[in-house]
């Protein structure tokens, strides 16, 4: 009888449970149905897929309050929070998610190479198999549009923007001396080993309120989270030899390398037009520690660098040509944090340090100067949803620099500066929807030793017009202290300041890319002084301007021909500028109207080998003929090279590596130096800036010693 | 007492109750995936999963969905938007069961399947993960044949593109079809999938 009641009790308590059905329909927001959403109440077994036409019915045992759970590819999660009686006939409309890869994406002013898909027009690999770069950082995105050609200097040149208007961050933290110490007329490289970072962002205008003190351009480096695996990689390179080598244990990781470079023995075969007394020769080392927290990374970077070479420069003034010397030691330190606070909070702070030091020995004059300078930085950043974003954070610079001269005519001098500044910024990401994005951004920055404070406001806006193609916007104001070379002499100059106007067009479809961008640039505030060189007793006033106006096109395929992808540049640049000691505006050097790059890489697969090509033009460069009335009125012939170079795999992790830069060998000139004085003709003799020697050679071997054998260095070259 | 005898049987229904639902489930999204019912099957592992709230199986299961699927569409938005979310449903499945080897080799084939869709953006990096979670799960579970199997078809890939002979490791091949002969599980819907592959794998030892 007992068990009798129980059973009862049992099953009326099943039975209780009376059936409700949830009914509905799943659209897209314009209203188009969504077949296949999975529809279900949250933590229960009962749901059901939407058919066809996006309707979907099912029954739940489940009473009261509840929370119902749509879920689809692409769009955003929904949820309903109501009692179960009530879900009926319901009109779901997801919501896209905004993090797709057919969103909008906000790019104007930036290149992007990495994994983030959406954004990137170049992979990581791409960066490096560049012929002509060389395994240079930078090389590559001397390719890219929006940048001249001044193969002499090997830096950066953005926009009608000179060198020195260009940042480079590694891990949101700044860098100070990105490039490794070189005389007038030889070219420089960055002083980064390639294959720590595994993603860039190259912005030739336009950038983000987080970064300040650059005119024109801002390169973002970021390095690698997590290394794959353990391994040891050897190089031996015609110039010099290198070895790296990762460590990975429990929830750390160690990676260094260090590089030797003699080009001694290069030099004595290849004649140089350069007169070298102690050719080039440098050391460096680095090492990356990375630590896993729970909820976060912790990097620390460390980079010790010495160069040291001596050397005749030819000079049309001094018949003996000039010695100059040069030893230089470098440190770079960098530690940051990212982590994740909860409650979708994250942080990013960190600091970075550098000091450099140069002993530069100029004929019968020697400079010692040293250079301390360093970041800190905090940014917090809270994701409220998908569609809404917010950054905030502040930084302080600091800097100090000593130099002291010495000359059997003048004596010792000495001049020293501190260049202090804090600023704060703050940025909104609003998505509205897949279409349309808008970045909406501000920055404040004081600087102590100018004692200027200014604001600086950045907009961008993207618009999808079509499914494969987007239009953007950006706007920004840019403020710079004036250069090293200025401010140890006189500190009372207004920043420097650019404003960027960018347009530009977008359009990506599988494999094929197609960016155009049109921009206006104007300069103000440029600091001038009215003597040969920047020195002692010079006037200085901030009373320079100009402007830069162009358009930047980029063309990628990697689809048309099999094995083989390209891409091409094209910029069109008019500037002008009245700055340091120039009488008048003008076209500077380092400007040339047209740019073209072509850059191809084609995989011969039975031949195991990666085989890329790249040929750069540029239109010639403005001069100054002192035989004319006309200040920087002439123009060099066109500048044309054809690099190429041939990766040959002899197996997985071995590589015969061989690259010739201007195989056509092209007689480029760059630049003339006049005579100061006429000859006895009335006119000024002049003497043509040339590459150092017109061809140059790498032979390399590189081998990767690793546990699972697939690893090699193909992306180091 | 008798109260207590009934609260206790109570329970047991109920949890018997969800142990078959469970399996019913199971067995009902089974039955979806071989009737090319793939989204409807993800759907219904993603609905069991997220009611289990312990369980890796059907997070695992739904993510091999996605993943295979992939293999066979050419649409990129979708073959990344499949991607990201069967990188969710393993991470998922990570959480309720840390140093599973079957995991590790799903996630292998995740990562295979980034390369075949595009090689010259994910080969460099992404090659490397699989590799190492090959490795990692043949440490933990040395006999899996799945391991031992899709490892060995990863590494022909690799020996083909280099040039080298495919055959070398076509002795993995028979090991693994002599463990998926051994193969047992007391858990049910334990991964026990990949025997049909054999014959096409073994196309590169003819």
């Amino acid at each position: 009888m007992k068990s009798l009641l129980t059973t009862i009790l049992l099953l009326t308590l099943a039975f209780l449970q009376a059936q409700t059905t949830i009914s509905g329909t799943v659209t897209e927001p314009s209203g188009v149905p969504i077949p296949g959403a999975n529809i279900y109440l949250d933590g229960t077994y009962d749901g059901s897929s939407s058919a066809d036409d996006g309707t979907f019915s099912f029954t739940t045992t489940e009473t009261g309050e509840q929370i119902l759970v749509v879920s689809f590819l692409s769009f955003e999660t929904y949820s309903l929070n109501v009692s179960v009686s009530e879900m009926k006939n319901l009109k779901i409309a997801l919501k896209e998610d905004v993090n797709s890869l057919g969103s909008v994406i906000l790019n104007a002013g930036t290149f992007s190479a990495g994994d983030n898909s959406k954004a990137s027009v170049l992979t990581p690999l791409d960066i490096v198999t560049t012929a002509g770069a060389a395994g240079d950082y930078i090389g590559a995105f001397q390719t890219l549009p929006g940048t001249s050609t001044v193969a002499e200097d090997g830096r950066l040149f953005v926009r009608g923007g000179d060198a020195n208007e260009a940042n480079v961050y590694i891990d949101g933290l700044r860098v100070f001396q990105p490039f490794a110490a070189t005389a007038n007329n030889i070219p420089t490289r960055g002083r980064f080993s390639p294959f720590l970072f595994k993603g860039t962002n190259f912005s030739t205008g336009g950038y983000s309120a987080e970064y300040g003190d650059a005119l024109s351009s801002v390169l973002l480096l970021n390095t690698i989270d997590e290394p794959e695996q353990e391994k040891t990689d050897l190089s031996f390179i015609s110039v010099g030899l290198g070895v790296g080598n990762t460590q990975k244990w429990k929830k750390n990781s160690l990676s260094v390398n260090a590089f030797y470079l003699n080009l001694k023995p290069y030099q004595e075969i290849i004649s140089q037009r350069v007169d070298w007394i102690k050719p080039f020769e440098s050391l460096s080392g680095e090492a990356v520690y990375r630590h896993q927290f729970d909820k976060g990374l912790f990097k620390l970077y460390g980079g010790l660098n010495y160069t040291d070479f001596e050397l005749i420069q030819e000079d049309i003034n001094v018949p003996e040509g000039i010695n100059f010397g040069l030893k230089n030691r470098n440190l770079y330190i960098n530690a940051s944090y990212k982590g994740d606070l909860g409650n979708d909070w994250t942080v990013a702070t960190g600091a970075s340090f550098a000091n450099d030091h140069n002993t530069i020995k100029i004929v019968e004059t020697n400079v010692d100067n040293d250079d301390n300078a360093a970041h800190l930085k905090v940014k917090l950043r809270k994701r409220f949803s998908n569609r809404f974003k917010l950054s905030f954070g502040a930084e302080q610079f600091l800097g100090n620099f000593k130099e002291e001269a010495s000359d059997i005519s003048f004596g010792n001098f000495q001049s020293s500066f501190k260049n202090n500044s804090t600023a704060a910024f703050s940025e909104a990401n609003i998505f509205f929807n897949k279409k349309l994005a808008m970045q909406l951004g501000i920055r404040a920055t004081h600087n102590a030793l100018l004692d200027f404070t200014k604001i600086s406001p950045r907009a961008s806006l993207a618009y999808k017009i079509a499914e494969k193609s987007q239009i953007s916007l950006a706007y920004g104001d840019f403020y710079q202290a004036p250069q090293q070379d200025i401010l140890k002499y006189n500190s009372s100059l207004d920043p420097e300041k650019s404003s960027h106007y960018i347009f530009n067009y977008l359009y990506q479809n599988n494999g094929r890319t197609l960016r155009a961008e049109a921009y206006y640039k104007s300069y103000d505030r440029l600091a001038k002084f009215d003597t040969e060189m920047p020195q002692f007793g010079s006037n200085y006033n901030s009373n320079g301007d100009g402007y830069a106006a162009g358009l930047d096109l980029f063309w990628r395929d990697n689809k048309s021909i099999k094995n083989l992808e390209y891409w091409a540049s094209y910029s069109y640049l008019d500037t002008e500028r009245d700055y340091r000691n120039y009488p008048e505006r003008a076209t500077p050097n380092f400007a040339t109207s047209h740019n073209l790059s072509v850059v191809g890489k084609y995989w011969a697969k039975d031949w195991k080998s990666l085989i890329s090509a790249t040929y750069n033009f540029a239109s010639g460069r403005p001069y100054t003929d002192p035989n004319t009335i006309n200040f920087l009125g002439e123009k060099t012939r066109t500048f044309n090279s054809l690099d190429m170079s041939w990766a040959y795999l002899i197996s997985q992790q071995k590589i015969l590596f061989v690259s010739v830069s201007n195989v056509l060998g092209f007689d480029n000139v760059f630049n003339y130096q006049y005579a100061n004085t006429p000859n006895i003709n009335g006119d000024f003799a002049r003497r043509a800036i040339r590459p150092t020697a017109d061809r140059f050679f790498i032979v390399g071997f590189f081998w990767t010693i690793s546990d699972n054998k697939t690893d090699n260095q193909l992306d180091n070259l | 007492m008798k109260t207590i005898i009934i609260i206790l049987s109570i329970f047991a229904i109920t949890s018997v109750n969800s142990q078959a639902a469970y399996e019913k489930g199971m067995g009902k999204a089974f039955e979806l995936w071989g009737n090319q019912k793939n989204d409807e099957a993800a759907n219904l592992f993603e609905r069991i999963g997220k009611a289990e709230k312990d369980n890796w199986l059907p997070f695992y299961y739904a993510a091999q969905i996605h993943i295979v699927t992939t293999f066979g569409i050419k649409d990129a938005e979708q073959i990344e938007s499949r991607l990201t979310k069967a990188q969710n449903y393993l991470n998922e499945a990570k959480t309720f069961s840390k140093g599973n080897a079957e995991i590790m080799i799903m996630e292998a084939m995740l990562n295979t399947a980034y390369v075949v869709y595009d090689g010259a953006k994910y080969g460099m990096t992404h090659s490397a993960k699989v590799e190492e979670l090959y490795q990692k799960a043949k440490i933990i579970e040395p006999e899996n044949p799945r391991a031992i199997l899709y490892h060995a078809e990863w590494q022909m890939g690799a020996a083909k593109f280099w040039g080298k002979d495919p055959k070398a490791f076509c002795p993995e091949i028979e090991k693994a079809i002599s463990l998926f002969d051994l193969e047992k599980s007391t858990v049910p819907f334990y991964p026990s999938w990949g025997k049909d592959q054999i014959e096409r794998i073994k196309q590169n030892c003819k």
